[in-house]
């Protein structure tokens, strides 16, 4: 088990809202669908659904900051400080 | 790692940097997010060639997903390479984690499956990016709000594999350890006990807070936004008793920044809690013998 298949059918239902809410509603067809193995089905209808939903929250904060974190400003603000650093080291 | 002794020191972050640099006395090393450098600029890096030599710095990486079963990419490792080799920096580390499959980017660090085909897959890719590189990263262990299902192996099981099997030393996030412990029902003392504590070599502490899932249960998010708990610098004084090698200990904030004497004070606290452990250290070896 701990195939690509498995690893992408994980990230498909951490990243994708409506993935999720199929595989919740079914999970047996959504799994199966994905390509996984008997035994992988087995395994990932065990998962911990309440751990499941609070990772998906997490990890989209974590994409939504990370756009953020490219926006022009921020990236304005920290070559700012960098130089600021160099005079100060100087 | 060229240090002889324990050290304490911190994450860089722009919003912390000012009052770090008024306070370099007080911190050993400081630990940089390598990705935030991959794209930068010539007179970016330059900055950070020049921080480098004012005081020990490590790189850190998040994004290139040495534990999936996919091959770790190409042009990410070539970027690590080419930060190392201007940044020259005392170590580099990396999560064990992946953090995209199938095309799809997750956006932040996920556990896989602990099973043999992700140890075996895992080492690869570290003995990729050790020759890429041409470092060995230390690797940290993550926090996850999921057990990964399908898994064949405890944690601390895993963990141990894949760095038995890439030969690669490990950095220990303590608080990832707590969290796990809490989320997941098991006891951090004893994960302690079961990862080969030879091969730690440096520490993350951090912060984090109590959330409540859908299904009202409790659980402990490691979102580097709160001070470092009690329980987290008890589990360095234990590791600090059980390794032989100098540790060096990093302040993980990512927002919510206090005033920085409150950030001091847990540098000291970390300092005082590895003094304790390695008192302990002493006295166990001279009873031994």
């Amino acid at each position: 088990m701990s195939t690509s298949a498995f690893e992408t059918f994980l990230a498909r239902i951490y990243v994708d809202s409506n993935a999720r809410a199929r595989f919740k509603a079914d999970p047996v067809a959504e799994a199966s669908h994905a390509g996984l193995s008997p035994d992988e089905c087995a395994a990932i209808m065990k998962i911990d659904w309440a751990g499941l939903e609070l990772a998906a929250r997490s990890f989209a904060k974590k994409r939504h900051a990370k756009v953020r974190s490219l926006r022009p400003s921020l990236r304005a603000r920290v070559q700012g400080f960098f130089y600021s650093m160099l005079g100060f080291l100087r | 790692m060229n240090s002889t002794k324990d050290r304490v020191g911190l994450g860089l972050r722009p919003d912390l940097a000012a009052s770090i640099f008024e306070h370099l006395d007080y911190i050993d090393l400081l630990e940089v997010i390598a990705d935030d450098f991959f794209d930068s600029t010539r007179r970016e890096r330059r900055a950070l060639n020049t921080l480098s030599s004012q005081i020990p710095v490590a790189l850190h990486g998040v994004g290139l997903g040495l534990a999936s079963c996919e091959t770790v990419q190409t042009k990410l490792l070539d970027k690590m390479a080419r930060l190392f080799d201007e940044v020259r920096p005392e170590f580099w580390s990396e999560h064990l984690a992946f953090v995209r499959a199938g095309g799809l980017e997750i956006g932040h660090l996920a556990a896989p499956p602990r099973t043999s085909q992700n140890v075996e897959a895992a080492a690869e890719n570290l003995c990729r990016a050790s020759s890429m590189v041409g470092s060995k990263p230390l690797m940290e262990n993550i926090a996850t709000l999921v057990d990964p299902p399908g898994s064949a192996f405890s944690e601390p099981a895993w963990v141990s594999a894949i760095l038995e099997a890439a030969d690669c030393n490990s950095l220990l996030d303590l608080h990832n350890v707590h969290a796990n412990a809490l989320n997941h029902g098991y006891d951090a003392m004893e994960f302690l006990k079961q990862i080969p504590s030879s091969r730690v070599r440096a520490i993350h502490i951090a912060g984090g807070k109590l959330i409540t899932a859908p299904d009202g249960t409790t659980r402990l998010l490691d979102d580097h936004l709160h001070d470092v708990p009690d329980p987290v610098f008890d589990l360095l004084e234990e590791i600090a008793a059980c390794s032989p090698y100098p540790l060096t200990v990093i302040l993980e904030r990512d927002g919510a920044y206090p005033p920085m004497p409150q950030l001091l004070a847990q540098i000291q606290r970390a300092r005082l809690s590895l003094e304790r452990g390695r008192a302990r250290h002493t006295a166990t070896q001279k009873r031994l013998s």
